[in-house]
């Protein structure tokens, strides 16, 4: 079995390659963009098993973004991590979960797993 | 009725008696005239037969010694006859005269006279030869002549005596004909003249009583519309008092009683200060007597800010209060009319509202913090996790500089937090082009989020005195609502000039700001600036703009919607002007008032 691939989509230069080298580590292959286009274009060419997707970007916030991922592969889970505290509830609505940012690597690896095996179930089914 | 025509009646009321009693007199005198003439008449009778009579006695003495003469012949007895002779021509003549008027008489009278001088031709030939006059025949000859004297006399005495008989008859009807004239003038003229007295009397009593009840309507409707005018006074909802231009009291309404503790019927009089106490609710000192200000400006003046009114038992009231000369019809002031309303509780409620939008911003800071702060704390947390597992050091070296440098980030990030949001105590220079860039600074990523363009260049420097917290929320705000206005991908116009000083302000900075929305609803324009109005739904509180003007008032400036010129968007442009020199003090806070 391949590891699981993660797509970053974040405007944080630092913390996306902080959170690169974090995920690696613990066994998952890692895609990272700095804004939504570049995002939605690798979500498209890759085959991703879940995208960690930032709120607060400039062009495209994450709302935006996870309308479009939706809607080429609606079946690939999106967890909003963000430090953005007041969501708007219809993105919440379409997002599979939310991590507020700066609660530990551990919570956020332990997330990652948790999606990914609920869509692989889902998929086996 | 109208004085002219009173005047008239007065006129008539002397002129009609005294032209009446002008006609009875004259009637009267004519009447006089009428009788005298009759009497006259008599007395004309009289001395004609007076005068025949004379005549006659002249002529028998004549006789008389012409018999003696024939008798004795002796002409001494002709003594008589001589002295009768002048007076006899005499009496003739004067019957001539006097029978003038009377042809018949003269008649008569020339008859009479030529019997006399043939009886006196006898007498002539008698005295001629006395001694022949004893014939028989010739002394009847005599006595024929002068009874034919006697006879013409007679009849003349007759004639008159007919005369007068007439004469006194008419004088007897006349004096009738003059009681009738009498009684019947002074009848009608008494009657003429009290009809038209009654009738002047009536017509003016009438009149009298007219204007009597003119005058009552008059004075019903003066005394109503005093009634209406009390009334009204009493039953306005803000306090009224009327003063003299001395400042003593006149009247005050109930209202105004309630508040200032007084009893309208205590106060008469009494001068406004002892009664309207009012100091700064601030410093505490007296406030100025708004009659005197009145006084002094000749027009309605307002009461300064935070004016509070102390009332007798010690009650302080925050009051909203203006003061209006009253004047005269001939623009003279004759008194002064104080309006004041309790403000206490609407300022507790503005305060209150300045509180809940300061809790607002501050929210919304929180969360923009939180967001800054997050995003460094994440990456350290991340680090710290690999920091724990790494062994090598070179890598471990280069995880701990990025913490490093994130964590300087958050520190960075929370100092500039700080600066922007630490106030002065007393108002401070501010640059406003530096003021401006650190407020575009702080929303440039929610600017940039929504591909908002900002046009701006502020060449020079722009100095103002004033506190810059408070201006940086006044332009987070304008700039936060014009990005709301142009949307995504819209466009934002920030342009700033110096301003010359001006009687009406002193010199300073304005800026505009401008986007490229769909300008402000007409409707919306005039509630702007009002509390409570938001068009933005649930997202706004509705305060911004009404705190802004409160800080840019408080600043001695002004905030407004501008025209749209060919310097600004086509959307909405807000102008605004603030001094270079301010009055604000670090005390008096941003509490915006209402207009």
């Amino acid at each position: 079995m391949r590891p699981a691939m993660v797509l970053c989509i974040d405007d944080e230069a630092v913390g996306l390659r902080v959170r690169k080298i974090v995920l690696e580590q613990a066994g998952f292959q890692v895609l990272t963009a700095l804004d939504g286009e570049t995002g939605i274009q690798l979500f498209i060419s890759n085959d991703i098993d879940i995208v960690l997707l930032d709120y607060l970007m400039p062009g495209m916030d994450g709302g935006e973004v996870a309308v479009e991922l939706r809607r080429t592969k609606p079946w690939v889970p999106i967890l909003m991590h963000t430090a953005c505290v007041d969501l708007p509830q219809k993105t919440v609505n379409m997002v599979n979960s939310t991590l507020p940012k700066a609660r530990g690597p551990k919570i956020l690896i332990d997330k990652l797993q948790q999606l990914i095996s609920a869509s692989q179930l889902q998929e086996e089914r | 009725m109208h004085l002219a025509e009173f005047r008239r009646i007065l006129k008539q009321a002397f002129l009609v008696p005294f032209l009446t009693l002008l006609v009875l007199g004259g009637i009267l005198f004519w009447q006089t005239v009428v009788t005298r003439k009759a009497q006259y008449d008599l007395d004309h009778c009289d001395r004609i037969r007076t005068r025949i009579a004379e005549l006659e006695r002249l002529i028998i003495d004549q006789e008389t010694g012409l018999r003696g003469l024939e008798l004795t012949h002796d002409p001494s007895m002709m003594a008589p006859y001589k002295a009768a002779e002048g007076p006899i021509q005499d009496r003739f003549s004067r019957l001539h005269d006097l029978l003038a008027d009377n042809p018949q008489q003269l008649g008569n009278l020339a008859q009479a006279h030529d019997h006399y001088l043939l009886w006196l031709g006898f007498a002539e030939e008698i005295q001629s030869n006395p001694s022949e006059f004893t014939d028989v025949q010739q002394n009847h000859r005599g006595k024929e002549l002068m009874d034919a004297v006697r006879e013409s006399l007679r009849t003349m005495t007759d004639t008159e005596d007919r005369i007068r008989q007439q004469d006194q008859d008419e004088a007897a009807s006349l004096e009738q004909q003059e009681q009738v004239v009498i009684v019947a003038g002074v009848l009608l003229a008494g009657i003429l003249l009290s009809t038209f007295s009654l009738n002047r009397l009536r017509r003016v009593s009438s009149a009298y009583r007219n204007s009597l009840a003119a005058l009552q309507r008059q004075s019903d409707e003066i005394f109503e519309s005093r009634e209406w005018l009390y009334t009204t006074l009493s039953s306005i909802g803000d306090a009224v008092i009327v003063c003299e231009t001395s400042g003593g009291i006149q009247f005050m309404n109930p209202i105004a009683e309630e508040l200032t503790g007084w009893p309208l019927a205590e106060v008469r009089s009494l001068p406004l200060q002892q009664v309207f106490h009012i100091i700064n609710e601030r410093t505490r000192q007296e406030a100025e007597n708004p009659v005197a200000k009145v006084i002094r400006m000749n027009k309605v003046v307002g009461l300064a800010n935070h004016t509070a009114l102390i009332a007798r038992n010690g009650t302080e009231y925050i009051i909203n209060d203006s003061a209006a000369p009253i004047f005269d019809k001939d623009r003279k002031m004759i008194g002064i009319v104080l309006v004041f309303r309790d403000t206490t509780e609407e300022h507790r409620k503005e305060a209150a509202l300045i509180a809940s939008e300061k809790l607002a911003i501050a929210g919304r800071l929180a969360a923009s913090i939180a967001h800054e702060i997050h995003n460094p704390l994440d990456s350290v947390a991340n680090l710290h996790y690999l920091l724990a597992r790494e062994t090598d050091a070179a890598k471990r070296a280069e995880y701990l500089a990025m913490a490093d440098q994130e964590l300087n980030r958050t520190l960075q990030i929370s100092r500039t937090m700080l600066n922007l949001y630490r106030e002065p105590a007393a108002p401070v220079r501010i640059d406003m082009a530096e003021l401006l860039e650190s407020v575009l600074l702080l929303l440039h990523r929610r600017l940039a989020n929504q591909q908002i363009a900002v046009e701006h260049s502020f060449k020079g420097s722009f100095i103002v005195e004033g506190f810059p917290a408070e201006l940086r929320q006044v332009f987070t705000n304008l700039i936060i609502n014009a990005a709301d206005a142009a949307g995504y991908n819209g466009k934002i116009r920030i342009t700033m000039a110096g301003i010359p000083a001006a009687e009406l302000h002193g010199g300073g900075v304005e800026v505009v700001i401008s986007d490229s929305g769909d300008g402000i609803p007409k409707s919306a324009k005039e509630k702007l600036f009002q509390p409570f109005f938001t068009t933005k739904g649930e997202k706004g509180t509705g305060l911004g703009l009404w705190v802004s003007q409160g800080i840019v008032q408080k600043h001695g400036g002004t905030i407004r919607v501008r025209e749209n010129g060919p310097d600004t968007l086509p959307g909405a442009a807000i102008r605004i002007y603030l001094p270079a020199q301010t009055i604000a003090t670090a005390t008096s806070r941003s509490t915006a008032y209402l207009e």
